[in-house]
């Protein structure tokens, strides 16, 4: 067996474990269906949203949400840390500031954007990307300020343009750390989807999390958490594939 | 002609100033093939990248009159982008200068036939040795056909050789295309073989010590490593840096 292929086998075959493992206690326990569905249940709950079109609608909502806030908040990211590593009267300025709002739980912050910018689409999407742009502006920062010098040296005697000199030499040069940034990023980013969805709104797995709750529904609550979860879990995986087609030059 | 008029440098370091190269004045005509040799630490490479342009002299000038374009440099370290391939590092600065395709194909195809690395071509720098990372780097450095040509160290990594050959090579295509090239070097034989100039520079901070004009007939081969004159000017050189 390949070690590509074993790598693929290996998560649904500790998710398959995890509910074999999840079926047999609920059978041998007894405990009651509202507090611990059994697996079957739950897979019959996403069944009946699936058919229903409610699977869908909220899923797409959610996933919606979410890449595009991955995707500014990178973007955004990029582009703040790049600031900081050209003018560094810019980060004596706010580099003290960052590191210490980088410690600060940012989702607590969550409450403040829906007063800001109500309780629509806007607010959910900046929570997102305020928990993606720390994360990537930080891993762009760090990955410029470790470029090579003798790279730069190379740079300046090909005569490059400002834009070749990043595009060509010091981003590549910064992916590695850039995306030890976005893995953070995309973890924190399924978190502020799913917050925003709890607070305000009526549509999006976190939504559904919280109308499940509300009426009771165990089953359906426990399919939107499996469902986030493995949302969760692609998130990383395609920012896991990004990495290794994009740094397959390193060992 | 490049004239280097009083060129110092001192760098600033964590323990002071360090004072690297005392003032120093060399004229390189153009078309010239001129080495540099001098102990260790004596400002080599120091005086070669403020050629360059990569550093700055902290006093003096360099007139450059008729070299122009992008400097050919090969770093005393092979410096490749550890991303690109064998030819696409070759290439690079044909692909970040608007040079056709073809062209730059065509281009990068020969250099690494004549490094010897045609079979190289889509390894990545890492899995490549030292000496051949070195070659990669002097054939970019070829590249884009650089009216001057600062090689620092180029050959240091390879073995005997290669270096040989290589350095048959650069003396072959100098000869075809009559670059202006400066030539850092620990090795006297290369030095006497390969240029009409010899500058010997003296312990740091370094200084030019001595000036040899070579006068041994071109073109060159292996009659000129008989030759009695070639094995005084070894001598006195090895004298020079004693
Ligand atoms: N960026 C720098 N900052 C401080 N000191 C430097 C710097 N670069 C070089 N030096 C110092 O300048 C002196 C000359 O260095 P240089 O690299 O030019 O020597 P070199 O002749 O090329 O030596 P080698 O033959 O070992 O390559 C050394 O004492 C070195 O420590
Ligand atoms: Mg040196």
């Amino acid at each position: 067996m390949t070690s590509g292929l074993r790598r693929a086998l290996e998560l649904p075959a500790a998710l398959l474990g995890v509910a074999l493992a999840w079926d047999l206690y609920v059978r041998l326990s007894g405990v009651p269906p509202y507090l611990l569905p059994a697996p079957g249940d739950v897979g019959r709950a996403i069944v009946d949203l699936a058919t229903s079109g409610q699977l869908w609608t909220h899923l797409s909502f959610t996933l919606g949400n979410l890449a595009a806030g991955l995707a500014l908040g990178a973007v955004l990211g990029m582009a703040a840390g790049l600031a900081l590593a050209r003018v560094p009267a810019l980060e004596r300025a706010l580099g003290g500031p960052i590191l210490f709002l980088q410690t600060a739980p940012k989702i607590a912050l969550a409450p403040l954007f829906v007063i800001w910018f109500g309780l629509g689409a806007t607010s959910k999407m900046v929570l997102v990307v305020s928990l993606v742009l720390f994360p990537v502006m930080i891993g762009m920062l760090v990955g410029l300020r470790g470029v090579d010098r003798r790279l730069i040296d190379l740079a300046r005697l090909l005569q490059l343009s400002p834009w070749q000199r990043f595009r060509r030499i010091e981003l590549p040069a910064a992916l590695p750390e850039l995306f030890v940034g976005l893995r953070v990023g995309a973890v924190q980013a399924v978190v502020g989807a799913i917050l925003g969805e709890w607070m305000s709104g009526r549509q999006g797995l976190g939504y559904l999390m919280t109308f499940a709750t509300a009426t009771y529904k165990t089953p359906m609550l426990f399919a939107a958490v499996v469902l986030t979860a493995l949302l969760g879990i692609a998130v990383y995986q395609a920012v896991d594939v990004a990495e290794r087609r994009l740094l397959s030059w390193r060992a | 002609m490049i004239r280097i008029e009083g060129v110092s440098k001192t760098f600033s370091g964590p323990g002071g100033p360090v004072e690297a190269l005392r003032p120093v004045d060399l004229t390189i005509l153009s078309g010239s093939f001129t080495s540099i040799i001098g102990p260790s630490g004596c400002g080599k490479s120091t005086l070669l990248r403020i050629v360059a342009g990569l550093e700055t002299a902290s006093t003096g000038r360099i007139a450059n009159e008729g070299e122009q374009g992008r400097p050919g440099f090969v770093f005393q370290e092979p410096v490749l982008l550890p991303w690109l391939t064998a030819r696409e590092n070759v290439r690079f600065p044909l692909d970040t200068s608007g040079v056709p395709r073809a062209e730059g194909d065509r281009r990068t195809d020969e250099l690494l036939a004549m490094i010897g690395l045609s079979s190289f071509a889509q390894a990545l720098p890492r899995t490549l040795s030292g000496g051949m990372r070195q070659r990669v780097a002097i054939a970019r450095a070829l590249s884009y056909d650089p009216a001057l040509l600062l090689m620092d160290e180029p050959f240091g990594a390879l073995d005997l050789l290669t270096r040989d050959r290589l350095n048959d090579e650069l003396m072959a295509i100098w000869t075809a295309t009559r670059k202006t090239i400066v030539l850092v070097t620990h090795s006297v034989e290369e030095a006497a073989y390969l240029s009409d100039t010899v500058v010997v520079m003296s312990a740091r901070p370094g200084a030019i010590k001595r000036i040899h004009t070579v006068d041994l007939e071109r073109p060159r081969g292996e009659r000129t490593k008989l030759d009695p004159r070639f094995h005084q000017l070894m001598a006195d050189l090895r004298r020079d840096l004693a």
